[in-house]
This record gives C-alpha cells, structure tokens and sequence, in this order.
C-alpha cells in the first residue's frame, strides 16, 4: 500500500477506481447477476466524474494538514530542479491537449439539428373516431366490462401480432425486426415509463390516431406509428390495449386514481 | 476411522450425508427447470409466429418471408450437426437466446430466464418424434485459419469452383442465374444470400459462423453442406476456412451504424463527378440508411426487398450529386424473375385493399426533400409529406430515362413539375446485382418549389425504394425516416486561429504558474507564504459554504429535469442515472450547508 | 438352403435382365426385384415355396404433356440432349404403359424381417436429369448419388418419416446415403436446377418394382398368402389391389391410371414441382 500513501496518489486512485466502476462496472456487473444493464452515455460519465472529483477535493481540503500534503507533489513538480522533465512534458502536453479541444470545437458542427418531442403529450378532450366523436376524458376500456378477459386477450394478441410486432417487437419492447428503420423508435411497453403510466384512454387515443394525430410538439412528421383507425375496429384497438397490459403485466392507470391525486395534469407525463 | 465432522459420525456415515447432500444439490436445477411451464412460455411468447400447433402457422405467419419455423419437421437451420441431424439442445437454445439474424425472430437472451428459455428448447422438441432418439453428434469443427489476403484469394478460386456464383452471384449479391427459382422445403419463395450484408446472414456473419454453415448447410432452404465434397477430398477443410474468410471478405468490417447525416464535401477544383463510376467516388464514405416496410398506409408490404441504401454526396458549390447504391438481384422487371415476384403477391398477407396482384412493376428509388425549410423543427410528413408541408421528391424508375422531379402531398400523390421545371438528372447502372443511381441537381435551381440546397445546414432527406421483381409497386416498398444532407462549407477561418491563440495562452498560464510556485518557494516568496493566513469572518465563511450549497441544490434541480426529460423520452435508462445525479448533487448541497452551518458555528477558540 | 437362395437371385438377375430389354434401358426398368442381391444374411423367405406377381400398369385419357426444360444456360447438359428435354411428370409408352410408378407390398409382409442388400442402387445426375426418375430402396440400403455432370448439382431430399439432406456436388463425385425408415415416397430436387426431380421409394422388404414405359411391374418370390399391392405415380396418386399369393404361380397386377385422377391427393412430403407452383401446399397456408 505504500503507493497509495499521499493524498494525491489516494485521490488519483479513487479517480481511476470511480472511471472504472462508472464506465465498465455499470454495464457489465449487473448482467454476472442476471440484471439487465448497458453502457452508460458519456454526457453521463462525465457528470459522474466531475462529482467524484468535487467530492475528492472537499474531502483532501476537509484538513489543513493532508491539504498541505495532497499539494506537495504539484507543488513540486513545479518547483523543484530534479523535476524538470515533468514539468517540462507538461508545460508542452497541456496547451497541446487545450489546442486540440479547441480545434474540435472550431470544426464546424454537422450534426443533425436537435430534435425534442414531447412522448406523451396532453391528450385531447375528445377525438373523432371513423366519423363519431370519442369522448376520452374519464373514459375507460369498455372491453373490462363485457365478456371474458381470455377472449378479448386472444382477440388482442391476434392484433397485435398481424400488426403490431414488425415495430414493437415479440417481447413488447420496441424491437421489433424494422425498428433499426425508424427514428423515433417504437415504444417499449414493458418500460414502466410507458403505457404502466398512461390510462388506457390515453392509448386508445395514441392508437386510434398514430403519429399523423399528435400534436406539433409530438413531432408527428417523424412519427412512423400508423393512424389505426384506418386498420382497425374500436373493438380490436380496445382488444389489443388488454392484451399489452396482460402481456406485460403492468396496470393501467384509472381515472379514479387520476382524480384521487388531484393534480390531474399528470396524463402529461 | 473417524473423520473431523461437527457431529460424531463414521466414515461410512459421511459418506452417506456427501452422497445425499450432493444429489440435493444436483436436484436442484432440474427441479428449478420443471417449475418452469415450457408450453405456458411457448403460447405466451412463440405462438404468435409459430402457432400453437408448432406449424410455423401462427397468426403473424402471412406477414414474414421467410416464414416462421415449422417445428414439426424438426428441420433447423442453425446446427453444429451435419445435414439432416437434428440440432442438439445447444444449437437450439443459440436461435432462441440471439434470434435470427435478417429474419423476424428476435432473441430471447435478456427476455426470459435460463431456466425459461431450457425449457423452451425442452417444448419445441416434443414437435417432433425424431427428438425421441438418441441426442445428435456435433460435428468436429477445426479452428479457424488466418484470413490472409492468401487465405481470401484461395477461397475466392473456391468460390468459383465450387459454383457458389450460380445462387449467390460473381459479387455475392444473391443475382445468380438460379437464384429465381429458389424455394424453402415448404415451397415458398426465398432469396439467396445477399453476401455483401453479413448481418442479414440466417447462419450468422462472423468467418466461425460462416464456416459452420458451409460444413452443415442450412436445412430446410436450398443451401447445402459442402462438407461431403471436403471428405471427398475435392477440396481441403483449409480451402473451405478459405471460402469462409472470402464470403466475410464481401462484407463490410463492421456492420454499419445508422448515422443520421449524410456529408457532401465541397470539390475546389472542378466541378462533381457525372458518373458512377468516377473516382472521386472512392474518396467518400458511404453512409448507410437503412430501410423498412413500408406499412403505415393502405396497401402495406411487409417484405421489403432493400433493406437499406448506400448514400454518397458530393458538391461544388453550384451542383449537388448524390449517389445511391443498394443491393437488387435483377433489372425489374425481368422475365426470368417474373414467377418468383408473383409467388411473393400471392403469399405475403395482409391483404390490404388496393394490394398488387400482378408482377411486372420497375425498381423505383425516392429520395425526398421538403420543398421549404422551416424556422422550427416542423418538417413534412416522413412519407413523402402531408396536405399542409409539400416534400420535393425526385423519382428514378428502371423503365423511364430520366429522373422526375414532382411535388408530392402524401405518400403515392406525387405530381410530376412541368417539363421546365425538371432539374434533376440521373445517370444509372446496374450490374452485378447491384444499382447505382446519380442524381445531379443545381443548389438553386430557381424553381419556385425546389428547395434551395443550403451549404452549411443540415437539410432533411428521406429515401424509398422499390424492387419489382419481388412484387413491390405503388405504396408497397421500402421506406425510411428523415435523415439529413449536410452540404460542407469552405472550412471557416476559426478552424486554424483558435488553436494556436489557445495554445500560446495555455503556454503563458503554465509559465506563469511555475514562476509564482517558484518565486513563493525562494527568498521572498517563502516569507511571504510563512504570513499568517489570511482569514474570512465566520460571516463570509458561512454565506460562500451556504452560496455553495444552493448552487449544488440548483445543479441538482436542473439534474432533475434531465431525468424527467429522459423519462418522458422513453430512455428509462437514462432517465434513472440522471435522477441518482440529481440525488447525489441534493446530498452534497445538503451536507454543504449543513458542514457550513456546523463549522461556523460561535463556539470557543480554546482548540 | 444356400442353393435356393441362388436360384432365387438367378430368378432375379434374369427378370431384371429381361425388363431392362423390355424397357429399351430407358432408365425405367430400375432394379425389379428390388434388394434380390441379399447379401450375407439369410432372407426368411423359402424361395421353393414362393410364388410371383406381375403385370400392367396402364394410363387411359389423354396424357398431358410434360413441360419442356430450358437448358440453354447449362451447355454441359444441353449438350447431352439431341432433342428438346422435358420433364418426366407423366410418361405413357406406345402400349399405354405408364412409367415411372413405384409397384409395392404395402400389406401382408409385416411379420418378416429382411436382409439389408449391401449393394447400393445409383441415383445418376446425368444431362441435369436425375436417372432413374423413380427409384426404390429397401431401409438401410446405400443408395448411391452420381454426379456425372461436373458442374454444380445440390441433392435435397425432403422426407417426413426420414430425415431430410442438402449435399452439394460440385464436380464429378459419388456421394452415398440412406434411409432407415420405410417412406412413400421421398422426393428429390436440385435447387441449382429447378427443374430437376426425383423420388425414392423406401420399403423394408425387397418386393417392389418401378414400371417403364411399357408398364410392366413384377414382384419376384413372394411368400403364399394374401398382400395388398399399391401403385403409386407422382401426379396421379396411389391404386391398391388385393392379390392371393400361391406357391409356384404368377397373381396378375393390373393398374389403370387415369387423367382425371390429376387432382388426387398426392401422398408425400408434397411434392415440389417448380414448373406447376400452383400445386403447392403453399397455397393453403393462411
């Protein structure tokens, strides 16, 4: 340990450490115990980093004397004859490095314009559907109250499956076969950021209208989600909404809920 | 004898409790395996596609070409074992965890458990009676050769002598003379491998997989083993690894990211190029997008020939040519491809109103535009525009001379411009199973509907195409999203100023830094550092540490909103790390403040 | 015991002998008497006591004609043909004999068990045409498959009693496999070739018989007792007849296909025909 015995080796090796756990151990540590992860951006990485290094500097300040201690070697380096070359190699390397960051900075940006779309806008009122007007608010899926549930899920699932798979996938999870074609991509209902926080009118809506129905801010030119009511009956949309909460498991919100936590906004969310 | 145990216990005694032990734990697993319900999985999951019978005839099946498998045949593709072997419970399980590659199966691998998919494997053999007998060998397999430029050459001469050309053609772009006569076991029309995409390949796209799929064909499809002819001694196993390293050599090294920008750089000297085949080709980088089926509008085409195009731009300043190549067997329409292209009509499904019935239609491209560039982000419909924003879309077909120039108000509605309006032009070539179109239009061309091609802007662009000896025509074809052209300016002058000015700067920084460091360690400097310190009121000191804290909290605050933005966005993932930034920075404000209010606390200076 | 069984295999030899002349060595004729060569092991049957069938099968009706082949892109076969090559769906001889049905025991031999006949029968890819168009094999029999082409052929069966292969030749070769499961009837392509068909009969005893031209099918050294016969044809499906067995003598075989019987169940692993696609099973998925 005798290498980690200043202050300024101890917080160059929580640095490494926390790079290390941050850029590998996050995607590859949780699948050795089945968990699910992935690469983390490196907007993110960086972010992470300038945390632990505010939380290294608070804690090699915290007192005087291992202050005094994580400075001697820059100090040195600066100052002292026999560390000449160090200061040389840094005195060139740095404004290089500095160069080169401003060089990339300068090159003109082609990358695409920035695109922000809301996912879930607010939804309407009431929408027209085939030619009748559908009043959304407070409405829930009329398919809960009739017949059996097995059926309208087999019903579902055959909709889904002539439809729906190509994009959002067999799994549910928006990767379906064609949906390295598309950008945005298809949604992931087996997220709990998705149709887990949506009531099923919300979906019927998303459905029976697709992309060409959003609203500006939901970006609908790029939206390659197919206006359903071309397609299908109320009843298979009704039917295909049972069927990706019973595939998924998830619960949709009811307007009970919606109305019990008063800040009714949240179907924007 | 005794042996040290925790409890009085003879050797034999011991040995009894290991053997009982152990075979408690070798239960285990499978005890985990039968809880796990293989037919409640297969319904849930594989029926959609493969039926509850196991047919292959689930309710998706008429949308997929190639077809779901047909379980009850017990006819895999991907095997380690020869042809006409089952597969073992290895090869199996490798189809379920990764999918198929260029097919609809996807995998299963972070979908279902170890457990669940085993069990799985278990079910999908009981469709079959061969399963009941003894487990299949698995060939030997020799380890790879080195994919020398020697090893790819001698698999090219392979490539030739063994005929490989007569499916998959002298490019491998699956246009060989046989190629439209092709049939799966189940009769349906299937293409040979287009070689140059290796992540289409059924068998997998690495040398390894490739080799295996030489040595034990692919059941059930036209491609056979051609380990017969290496124990036959007509060819080595090295010349075989050869082939392997050749066919890969087709492919590009990696397989292509999707990219969103497709970058013209400017020519200074001269004007762009008016062929294909020019050079200056060689010098830009393809960019490839890919594209789907087209299935958003009535009729919907589930089985999209071109599964991507190969887009390169130049331009001069006056001129833009962008070239688009991608993979088409046959010169639609062609006569020897007419049975294959109606086959394919006839049994792709859905069946919606307005669906071709007859083959014969040309292979058509789109590359689209806006007509007008908005402020915002407001762009046309994706599929070539909406009633409201117009897209300019120039349109190549292999029956007509020239490209056509139309306003189009949704997809199919296009309205050629008038004849003097026509500005684009296109130079063409197919060969090879490959085609080659060159468009070549003005930046501005002055038409009141033409967009201007600005330089320096990313400008929204979206491709379709149409292969009509697969049966594609009318809204039935490939299609993609907006992509973007971006048309590079000279490179500004700030490219070569600011790096040596933030060079020098950085320069004097550091000199100064180590003068001041060296100045204070001598002389004067070190009784100036030996001065008292200079010391903030308890006043100061606890408004910076609480100033601190706040700007932490309001760092965290804006963390917040990244996450929720990530949420919204349907990025849980990145939704999650922003909201534990977000936690992390609330915790160090809070123990700022907190550390702050402590520290400057009145209390005795007795220390 | 050693004796009769040569007199049965002289019984056999000269049969074969006389079908091939009969058939003009048109390919038909095939091994008449099926795995007579039986090799080391001792057939159960007592050749003195056994007694034969033979006889015609025949096509009444206008035969349709057999779709031509294009060759023009294949000169190696091409060459090999003086006249315009046609596929052998339905080929009817100058006495209304049709060639190419596999004539069979398919009942009353259950309670034996015979001898696998080490000889292998060939299956030549000659002129990108299989020879013989219909073969028939006992179970575990080697059957060999010829390339005589040179150029690239692919062999793939598609059975569903057996397993099915995909083995490519791509020079001059020899390739040997087998079935172990009896199977009626194992159909063959080339898929580099789409034109060109085969199909295997696999049967486990040696009683079977593919008909010429002339149609003339013969069943040597059946044990005495009651069989049911069946005649099977590609396109025409499957006839069966009950015939009496009697030590020393010859039951007749009479079959007699007809045009209309084109819409037949076909009784395979649905035949892949690429000249009449409609024909498919595809058809009726979905």
């Amino acid at each position: 340990m005798g290498l980690l015995r200043t202050p300024f080796r101890q917080a160059i090796a929580i640095l490494a450490v926390a790079y290390a756990l941050i850029e590998f151990g996050i995607p590859y540590i949780p699948p050795l115990f089945g968990v699910a992860s992935a690469k983390i951006p490196n907007t993110v990485v960086l972010q992470y980093l300038l945390t632990v290094t505010v939380g290294i500097l608070i804690w090699v300040s915290d007192n005087e004397r291992r202050w005094t201690e994580f400075k001697k070697p820059i100090h040195e380096v600066l100052v002292r004859p026999d560390r000449k070359l160090a200061r040389g190699v840094l005195l060139v390397g740095v404004p290089l490095l500095m160069a080169f960051v401003a060089y990339g900075r300068a090159l003109p940006d082609m990358s695409a314009p920035p695109s922000f779309r809301a996912i879930h806008p607010a939804p309407p009122s009431s929408i027209p559907f085939q030619g009748e007007i559908i009043e959304l608010t407070g409405l829930e899926n009329p398919l809960r109250s009739v017949g059996s549930l097995d059926e309208h899920y087999e019903e579902g699932k055959r909709v889904y499956y002539q439809n729906c798979i190509a994009c959002h996938g067999d799994a549910l999870r928006g990767l379906g076969h064609y949906a390295p074609g598309f950008n945005p991509t298809p949604l992931n209902f087996q997220d709990v950021g998705t149709i887990a926080q949506l009531t099923e009118s919300f979906v019927f809506w998303r459905i029976a209208q697709g992309g060409p129905g959003l609203p500006n801010e939901g970006a609908p030119w790029n939206s390659a989600m197919p206006a359903w009511e071309n397609f299908l009956t109320a009843d298979e949309i009704w039917s295909v909404i049972i069927f990706l909460y019973e595939q998924t498991g998830h619960e949709p919100r009811r307007w009970e809920e919606l109305e019990a936590a008063e800040g009714t906004e949240a179907e924007g969310s | 004898m005794r042996i040290a145990l925790p409890w009085p216990c003879d050797a034999r005694v011991a040995a009894a409790c290991l053997a009982v032990a152990l075979s408690a734990v070798a239960l285990v697993p499978t005890s985990v395996a039968a809880q796990v319900d293989g037919e409640a999985l297969y319904v849930k999951w594989c029926a959609g596609c493969h039926g509850e019978d196991g047919t292959g005839n689930g309710v998706a099946a008429n949308t997929m070409l190639p077809r779901p498998r047909d379980f009850t045949l017990a006819l895999y593709q991907v095997r380690t074992t020869a042809t006409g072997e089952l597969p073992t419970d290895a090869d199996i399980l490798k189809v379920i965890d990764e999918g198929m590659p260029g097919t609809a199966m996807p995998g299963w691998v972070d979908v279902l458990s170890q457990e669940e998919r085993l069990a799985l494997v278990d079910h999908l053999k009981t469709y079959s009676r061969f399963f009941q007998g003894d487990a299949p060998e698995p060939l030997e397999f020799s380890s790879a050769t080195r994919g020398t430029d020697e090893a790819i050459v001698s698999g090219q001469e392979v490539y030739q002598s063994v005929e490989c050309w007569r499916c998959h053609g002298q490019q491998g772009r699956g246009d060989g003379e046989s190629a439209p006569t092709l049939e799966d076991d189940a009769g349906f029309p299937i293409l040979a491998a287009d070689l140059t995409e290796n992540w289409t390949f059924n068998g997998g796209g690495t040398v390894e997989e490739i080799y295996r799929v030489l040595r034990t064909g692919l059941d059930g499809t036209p491609m056979p083993t051609f380990s017969d002819i290496v124990d036959a001694g007509v060819i080595t196993d090295e010349q075989l690894w050869g082939l392997a390293h050749y066919v890969r050599s087709l492919s590009p090294e990696e397989t292509p990211e999707v990219r969103e920008v497709v970058s013209a750089k400017r020519i200074t000297d001269g004007t762009v190029p008016e062929t294909v085949g020019d050079e200056a080709w060689e010098a830009v980088e393809p960019i490839y997008v890919p594209l789907v089926g087209q299935i958003v509008v009535k009729p919907r085409w589930f089985n999209p020939r071109v599964g991507g195009v190969w887009v390169q731009a130049l331009h001069d300043g006056q001129e833009l040519a962008l070239l688009v190549s991608w993979t088409d067997p046959s010169l639609s329409p062609d006569p020897t491809w007419a049975d294959f292209a109606q086959r394919v009509i006839e049994i792709m499904g859905p069946g919606d109103e307005g669906a071709a019935t007859a083959a014969g239609a040309p292979d058509q491209l789109v590359v689209q535009f806006p007509t007008a560039l908005s402020d915002g982000m407001e762009r046309p419909y994706f599929l070539q525009g909406d009633p409201r924003r117009p897209t300019n879309t120039w349109t190549w077909r292999s029956d007509a001379p020239d490209a056509v120039e139309s306003i189009a108000r949704g997809l199919g509605t296009a309205v050629p411009q008038p004849d003097g309006e026509q500005h684009v032009t296109a130079v063409v070539q197919h060969a090879e199973g490959e085609w080659k179109v060159l468009f070549r239009r003005s930046l501005d061309t002055g038409g009141a509907e033409d967009l201007v091609l600005p330089v320096g802007q990313a400008v929204p662009m979206a491709f379709q195409a149409w292969d009509g000896d697969n049966g594609e025509s009318g809204n039935q074809g490939a299609v993609s999203t907006w992509y973007f052209l971006f048309l590079e300016q000279p490179t500004p002058v700030s490219v070569y100023v600011a790096p040596p000015i933030v060079l020098v700067l950085t320069l004097l920084f550091g000199l100064l830094a180590i003068r001041q460091a060296q100045w204070e360690a001598t002389g004067a400097g070190a009784r100036v550092a030996r001065l008292p310190a200079f010391r903030l009121t308890k006043a100061v000191e606890r408004a910076f540490g609480m100033g601190v804290g706040l700007a932490w909290l309001g760092m965290a605050a804006a963390a917040y909103r990244s996450a929720s933005l990530g949420w919204d966005a349907g990025h849980s993932d990145l939704g999650f790390w922003w909201t534990v930034i977000a936690a992390l920075m609330a915790i160090a404000g809070l123990s700022a403040m907190i550390g702050t209010f402590i520290h400057t606390l009145p209390r005795d200076e007795g220390r | 015991m050693i004796d009769r069984l040569w007199k049965a295999r002289g019984v056999a030899v000269i049969t074969a002998l006389l079908l091939a002349v009969g058939c003009g060595g048109e390919g038909g004729g095939s091994d008449a008497s099926g795995g007579g060569d039986s090799g080391p092991a001792a057939s159960p049957v007592d050749a003195a006591t056994a007694g034969h069938a033979s006889g015609m099968v025949t096509f009444s009706g206008m035969a349709p004609a057999n779709a031509e082949i294009d060759m023009s892109t294949e000169d190696v076969c091409a060459a090999k043909h003086s006249m315009t090559p046609t596929q052998e769906t339905v080929v009817v001889g100058d006495g209304g004999g049709l060639a190419n049905v596999f004539v069979y025991v398919k009942e009353g031999l259950e309670s034996l068990d015979f001898p696998t006949p080490t000889q292998a029968v060939v299956l030549d890819q000659d002129g990108c045409e299989y020879t013989p168009h219909v073969l028939g094999v006992q179970t575990g029999q080697d059957y060999t498959l010829k390339n005589s082409d040179g150029i690239l052929h692919n062999i793939n069966a598609s059975p569903t009693e057996n397993r099915g292969f995909n083995v490519s030749q791509p020079v001059v070769m020899e390739t040997n496999r087998s079935f172990p499961t009896a199977e009626i009837m194992v159909p063959l392509i080339c898929n580099v070739h789409g034109w060109m068909n085969a199909y295997i009969g696999v049967v486990d005893h040696p009683y079977f018989s593919v008909t010429g031209p002339d149609g003339s099918a013969s069943l040597q050294g059946l044990p005495p007792g009651d069989y049911v016969v069946e005649a099977w044809h590609e396109l025409y499906g499957t006839l069966t007849q009950n015939i009496t067995i009697v030590t020393g003598e010859t039951a007749e075989l009479s079959f007699e296909f007809n045009a209309d019987m084109s819409a037949a169940h076909v009784p395979l692993g649905d035949p892949i025909d690429p000249m009449h696609p409609e024909s498919h099973r595809t058809v009726d998925h979905q």
